[in-house]
């Protein structure tokens, strides 16, 4: 259908729309329009990605000088793959709508191992090596090479494309990765490096988050994107913790010594290139002094994002003069590399902050602050000059230089912790170096001051207020949308069960809990049909659990209903057990999934329908609080944003616990029950950071249940919900035709949806 | 004793939570809703007719029963078993087999008969039975399956589960025995007294049956109640005519002295007690075979025997009644009694016949519908 959202024509690919569908264009247009950044939330299948794109392309289309390119950043391969057929079918309806073939291209970019298509290389099962091996075969001097030698081997795509592919641009349309890679067989072109020369003037790219927010990535592949685009950021809610994993670094032993044997390496290639050609050598040192100048130039004109990694200052100087020469700047990352595996010698754990850190390095070791700073740089420099073909063994060392860049750089924002062993294992000697960023902030600053719009968008956003805050930005719109609903298909329970203490696992008086938390589940399984999921709040307190309920007797009742499966920290035994508990709802033997808030299950695995029909959260998931890394964080947070630790500790539980309880409703038509088994969640500070969604259904009458009223308002449910349902059941309320979305009427109601924060 | 435990055990209702749907009217009073709730449920069995549509007259229908551990939840007063056992009495056309499920396995409680008497009584020992272990829906459909396989092509073959538990042990893959009864034409509908489970929303979707879960016991009874109506016929089944006798009763009366008491051809085989030996009977008007009960299939020369009556049972669902028009009590003009009771018209709504336009009360208009099938004052108006 043909929308009118605000004077701005919007071709929707369906014939009927949900209302928040149409409350959430309305926000975003007023967003877009704004120029503005927006946090919007709106619960997981009410087709969030269609408004998105529906809207954004007809904003391209009508205003094609004021939002050049989408960039729509996504989590997994799976979720880029299902915008791109969403996208798909929003220009089919285009071009059918319009009659005429228009020109947009819209493709989706993932790593070499998904994109390859040599035959040798692609059949190699890590991601690394298929960097390492398509390095080793198309880096430019590898090529430059191959004219004196022509019998050294070649990547045929990645010749082709390099001698044709970059005349024509790729032809108009929307392709996915195996289009691009189709298309790259049939041309001969090697698809990765098509995608990414394409990206420049594609209309809209699907990608990872990482491309854009890690700079390592983001330096490579998103530098040269046009400053009016609009970025969305899907399935948001964990993107603080991405940022600040891409700017942190962990350093072991290991690393240091595998970094060891990388200078090793370096300088005896640098003496045997010194005795063959040291011009090379010298041509290097010449540029380093003329300095970055080129960078400089080109972030000024605003033509390069800049990255966080690589700051400003060190742009517009050159290369500090004791490591510009290869001997000396290998001499200097020795004794770099001499003093961290000093500081990892100790029998403490050592907090500090990165000055602190600067000064005693230059007090024990003389290393200055600003050799560090280039660091990260020089080794690239030098990497480039050696001709090494394989960067993937460099991995090590590059990581001690992207350490030392940021360390002298940020002076805020991050913390050093030394600790000599793990908590778990205090016996066992394994030092390891966290330097932690704690502010993520630092990672997406680029990204909001260079893109016009940047949208972030989940299910679960709740409370929309502290992401600006942690992510330091002013969004124009933050708006909550609720789900109109023809039926209650969601029932969120709260069981009080006398709680214990913080998610963690305590000896003493745990065992009624634990017999209560047996017995909910054991009621659950004779009562509710097909697939349950039950989150626990970590490994070792399931294990725990499980145990005791093996001693009690507990799980062989629980048999006598279900199967049992339980999520591993090993990704191959818990896929193999999620197809199994699949298998066994599929054919009505009934299963239940016993997994772990913040594991791979909770985020990014949907259980629709009959593979969820209840999910049940034992306990509330608080973030392991004696970690240090997060005390500093909690820290930092309360100095710089104010933000109490439990204000943070709560928001972040809360968000995991949505997400879990979130698997099961995945559309309008599914239905699912929430058991939260914990009184805890009755209270206003937690119930206040669910979801709207969520929250809305949550009355009253159903916080602090025992087992038995439970058992029965489930029982109520899953009779009600089982009644038939049909499509004109919704018509009209929760499911819209273009004349009902019309009426004034709906109007007033559609404004009722958004909730402005 | 049937009635009994319906108000008994009232305290077992543990919280159902009946005054949610209450609301207050404006001066505060739930009078109104209550009678809107009861109004309501009165009339919540809606004709939808079919209108010309072939329906399969005759039906081989079984029923499959679960009788496993969860038949013994007190969500349906006393249990699930007692209830259901209590609903499934009723009388209709067409030949109707019993199997149980427990423990795994399924058993035939009775076979494929036209006559009620029969199942009623194998019930009624049911009902004491014990239930345990799972059932197993790919047994019971499997042993549906031999009994159904050879039924004729014209009939409607079908099977009714009804399914407490929420779970099923199959020795086998279940889909594939779907597919097989799918091939068969035989309809699969499903009746589940607690939850959708997902294995029966394919097995019906895939063999065209209804699937449904219950919502309290008068929504059972109502489930029930829809698939006594016959389904419209599938149009690759072939229609062919079915040669039927229709045997007089004979009572040779107890004067005569030349009658002998005699066997009737059904009880030959049958273990069950009984009298034995009887005066008269029905005799099959092609091989003189003798019966004491109709509805049966010869077992000499395999003709169907009815009586008229159990056609004319039928015959309803081929032209069913229409529907009463209903409108306020407040717009009708004349009469203020129900032309079939002759009671004071007082619900809010007062239902007309289109065809001889008298008037009903809600009471009256039920039972035309439920039971009589015809309009008693068309009937007058019409000789």
């Amino acid at each position: 259908m043909k929308l009118n959202i605000e004077g701005l024509l919007v071709y929707f690919p369906y014939d009927y729309i949900y209302p928040e569908q149409y409350s959430y264009m309305l926000e975003l247009k007023r967003t877009l329009d704004a120029k503005g950044h927006g946090v919007l939330e709106m619960p997981s299948g009410t087709g969030k990605t269609i408004s998105l794109l529906s809207l954004i392309v007809a904003y391209q289309r009508a205003y094609p000088l004021e939002v050049t390119k989408l960039i729509y950043c996504s989590r997994t391969v799976p979720e880029i793959e299902k915008v791109v057929e969403e996208l798909r079918k929003l220009m089919e309806y285009y071009s059918k709508e319009a009659g005429e073939k228009n020109n947009f291209l819209a493709l989706a970019l993932s790593s070499r191992k998904n994109l390859c298509v040599h035959p040798e290389v692609s059949s190699l099962r890590f991601g690394k090596e298929v960097d390492g091996k398509c390095h080793s075969l198309t880096a430019s001097y590898i090529r430059a090479q191959r004219h004196s030698n022509p019998s050294l081997p070649s990547c045929r795509f990645y010749e082709e494309f390099d001698a044709l592919g970059r005349q024509v641009p790729l032809p108009a349309g929307v392709y996915n990765l195996d289009d691009l890679k189709d298309f790259g067989r049939r041309k001969g072109w090697c698809p990765y490096y098509l995608a990414r020369y394409s990206i420049v003037h594609a209309n809209i790219i699907v990608y990872s988050y990482h491309y854009l927010l890690d700079p390592k990535i983001a330096d490579l592949v998103s530098k040269e994107l046009a400053k009016k685009s609009v970025v969305v950021f899907d399935e948001a809610h964990n993107i603080d913790n991405v940022c600040i994993d891409s700017m942190s670094v962990n350093i072991t032993r290991r690393t240091l010594d595998r970094s060891q044997a990388n200078v090793e390496t370096l300088q005896s290639t640098i003496l045997k290139i010194k005795e063959t050609d040291a011009a090379k050598l010298k041509e290097e040192y010449r540029r380093l002094v003329e300095g970055l100048k080129e960078a400089n130039v080109a972030r000024e004109t605003d033509i390069y994002m800049s990255n966080p990694v690589l700051p400003d200052e060190v742009l517009q100087e050159a290369v500090p003069g004791s490591i510009r020469t290869a001997e000396h700047f290998v001499g200097f990352m020795k004794r770099f590399l001499e003093y961290l595996k000093a500081r990892l010698r100790i029998h403490h754990v050592v907090q500090e902050s990165a000055p602190q850190f600067l000064k005693d390095i230059s007090e024990k070791v003389c290393i200055d602050r600003k050799p560090l700073r280039f660091c990260a740089e020089r080794l690239r420099s030098l990497l480039r000059t050696l001709e090494i073909a394989d960067i993937a063994d460099f991995s090590a060392i590059t990581l001690i230089s992207n350490f030392a860049t940021l360390v002298s750089t940020y002076s805020k924002g991050f913390t050093i912790i030394i600790e000599p062993f793990e908590d778990r294992t205090p016996t066992i000697a394994n030092p390891v170096l966290h330097f932690s960023c704690m502010d993520p902030s630092i990672a997406i600053k680029p990204v909001f001051e260079r893109f016009q719009s940047v949208i972030i968008t989940s299910g679960t956003l709740s409370p929309l207020d502290i992401y600006p805050r942690i992510l330091d930005f002013h969004p124009v719109t933050t708006a909550s949308f609720t789900m109109t609903l023809a039926r209650t298909c969601l029932c969120p329970l709260v069981c009080n069960l006398r709680n214990p203490q913080h998610g963690a696992f305590w000896e003493g008086g745990e065992g009624p809990v634990i017999r209560n938390y047996g017995n909910l589940l054991l009621e659950m399984s004779a009562i509710v049909p097909d697939g349950i999921v039950a989150f626990f709040t970590s490994y070792i307190y399931m294990e725990n659990i499980v145990a005791s309920w093996y001693e009690q007797g507990i799980l062989e009742n629980v048999q006598r209903n279900k199967l049992i499966f339980i999520e591993t920290p090993d990704a191959a035994e818990t896929s193999m057990a999620l197809e199994k508990y699949q298998e066994a709802c599929e054919n009505g033997r009934g299963a239940i999934l016993l997994s772990v808030a913040r594991g791979k299950v909770s985020e990014g695995i949907d259980f629709v329908h009959h593979f969820g029909r209840a999910v049940i959260m034992f306990g509330v998931p608080y973030v392991y609080t004696q970690s240090r890394i997060l005390k500093a964080r909690l820290e930092y947070l309360r100095d710089q944003f104010q933000i109490r630790e439990n204000d943070f500790l709560t928001f972040d539980a809360m968000r995991h616990a949505a997400q879990c309880v979130g698997r099961a409703i995945r559309g309008k038509t599914d239905y699912g029950l929430m058991i939260f088994a914990d009184k805890r969640y009755a209270r206003a500070d937690k119930r206040g950071k669910l979801p709207r969604w969520i929250q809305e259904h949550l009355t009253d009458g159903s916080l602090n249940l025992t087992i038995d009223e439970t058992v029965q308002l489930s029982k109520h449910f899953l009779r009600q919900m089982a009644q038939p349902f049909k499509q004109e059941d919704q018509l009209g309320l929760s499911l819209l035709t273009l004349e009902q979305l019309q009426s004034e009427e709906m109007l007033q109601k559609i404004a009722q949806i958004a909730h402005q924060v | 004793m049937d009635e009994e435990p319906e108000r008994a055990k009232r305290w077992e209702g543990g919280y159902e939570r009946t005054w949610e749907i209450l609301k207050e009217d404006e001066s505060g009073s739930l009078k109104a809703t209550v009678e809107e709730i009861l109004f309501q449920a009165k009339r919540k069995r809606v004709f939808e007719s079919h209108g010309q549509v072939r329906l399969g007259m005759m039906r081989h229908l079984c029923v499959v029963i679960d009788t496993s551990r969860t038949m013994e939840d007190q969500d349906l007063k006393p249990n699930r078993l007692t209830s259901t056992l209590k609903v499934r009495k009723r009388g209709d056309r067409g030949d109707v087999g019993i199997i149980t499920t427990k423990n795994k396995r399924a058993e035939k409680l009775t076979d494929l008969a036209g006559n009620p008497k029969k199942h009623i009584a194998a019930l009624r020992n049911a009902k004491d039975s014990t239930c345990g272990g799972e059932p197993s829906l790919y047994n019971s459909l499997n042993l549906a399956m031999q009994t159904l396989k050879h039924m004729p092509a014209h009939s409607s073959k079908e099977v009714l589960i009804i399914l407490s538990s929420l779970t099923t042990c199959d020795p086998a893959n279940i889909y594939d025995l779907v597919k097989t009864l799918k091939a068969l034409k035989i309809r699969v509908s499903v009746i589940g007294l607690s939850a959708e489970v997902r294995v029966c929303t394919v097995l019906t979707r895939e063999t065209g049956g209804s699937y449904h879960v219950i919502l309290d016991e008068s929504h059972f009874r109502e489930l029930l109640m829809f698939h006594v109506k016959p389904p419209p016929a599938s149009a690759s089944s072939e229609c062919s005519l079915i040669r039927m006798g229709f045997p007089q009763h004979t009572i040779a009366s107890l004067s005569d002295q030349d009658a002998k008491p005699s066997f009737s051809q059904a009880h030959l085989d049958s273990t069950s007690g009984g009298p034995g030996l009887s005066l008269g009977g029905y005799f099959c008007p092609q091989c003189h075979a003798k019966y004491t009960e109709l509805p049966v299939e010869c077992k000499i020369c395999g003709l169907t025997l009815v009586s008229a009556p159990h056609l004319a049972r039928s015959f309803h669902h081929l032209f069913p009644l229409e529907a009463f028009q209903e409108s306020p009590l407040e717009l009708h003009q004349g009469e203020r009694f129900c032309v079939a009771c002759q009671g004071e018209l007082r619900d809010k709504s007062v239902f007309t016949c289109p065809w001889c336009c008298s008037v009903f009360c809600v009471e009256c208009d039920l039972f035309i519908h439920d039971i009589l099938h015809c309009c008693p004052s068309c009937i007058h108006s019409r000789p």
